[in-house]
């Protein structure tokens, strides 16, 4: 299984997706995935704080980041999600 | 266990594009240690699929299963009803589980999804290595339990090649010379001297070379067949 690269050629990374035009007044719809004990406590203080944040983020609870699957970030990205922010 | 790699996405979709119902079939043994094709893998695959279906503008449905064993027909039988629902499966077994199951499911056809590879261990996580070629004639009690079929490019049967290097093979810095492992764990073994033999041209019928190889344990087959 380890593949030895030949010297000098590099192998043409071709991306899945197709490429496309970004409207100018887009935004992304981010997922944040925040940690019970820490991330989702600091955005629990900042809401205390009354210090806000973009309403085009969402943010899921998790008991600890470690939880978080590939399968979570892709379901995300199946229903639309644009970037995910793990915090944790 | 059996190694196998996930084929390239672009090749799986050439495959599978011009059908409307998908079942991506994960195996949970072997191909599932070596994170190819197991129920999890076979999951990820399945959103992939229906992403790019999205981007491409197609109207597929893409489902997911995995059953412990592919090559066992006691495993995959009770869902066969289920599993010709769809208009092709996906197979992330090994090919063993693909032959099997193309040769049980009637006019559906089975697609591979990974490359099935070889015989191998774990040394450490993520790491697989051929250490048995599954030649049918094992000689591992000549050579120190490290097997010159497999571990020495050549498959040579009577020492090492001139292409021996400090341990190493001339293929490549990163591969380990067979022999040259075999001799190290003959003198540690104090079996040194039997090496000096030489070994005789080999009977490769026993190998692919002889044709489709079968096992059969009669005193099983019979209680099977009452």
């Amino acid at each position: 299984m380890v593949k030895v690269a030949e010297p000098g050629v590099q192998e043409e990374v071709h991306s899945i997706e197709k490429p496309h035009e970004t409207p100018p007044d887009w935004e992304p719809n981010i997922l944040a995935f925040a940690c019970h004990y820490c991330a989702f406590a600091a955005a629990d203080l900042a809401g205390v704080m009354r210090l806000s944040y973009p309403s085009n983020v969402k943010i899921i609870r998790l008991p600890c980041t470690g939880k978080l699957d590939y399968i979570h970030i892709l379901h995300a990205f199946e229903r639309g999600v644009d970037g995910i922010f793990a915090a944790g | 266990m059996i190694v196998g790699e996930q084929k390239p996405f672009e090749e799986i979709w050439e495959m599978i594009k011009s059908f409307r119902k998908v079942l991506v079939f994960g195996c949970n043994t072997c191909v599932a240690i070596c994170h190819a094709g197991g129920g999890k893998e076979a999951e990820i695959l399945a959103s992939l699929i229906r992403m790019k279906a999205i981007q491409e503008g197609i109207g597929m449905e893409v489902k997911h299963a995995a059953i412990e064993r592919h090559c066992e027909p006691e495993f995959f039988d009770p869902m066969m009803e289920d599993i010709k629902t769809n208009d092709v499966v996906l197979s992330t077994a090994c090919g063993v589980g693909v032959n099997f199951l193309a040769e049980r499911i009637g006019d559906i056809p089975v697609f591979p999804g990974i490359n099935t590879q070889f015989f191998g261990a774990v040394p450490k996580a993520g790491i697989f290595v051929e250490l048995c070629a599954g030649c049918g004639n094992c000689i591992l009690h000549l050579t120190g339990g490290i097997c010159p079929i497999a571990r020495c490019a050549k498959s040579l049967m009577n020492g090492p090649c001139g292409g021996t290097n400090k341990g190493k093979c001339e293929i490549s810095q990163d591969v380990d010379c067979g022999w040259y492992l075999i001799v190290e764990r003959m003198k540690k073994l104090g079996a040194l001297e039997k090496l000096y033999e030489i070994q005789p041209l080999r009977n490769w019928s026993t190998a692919t070379y002889g044709g489709p190889r079968r096992v059969v344990l009669e005193h099983i087959k019979d209680i099977e067949g009452q």
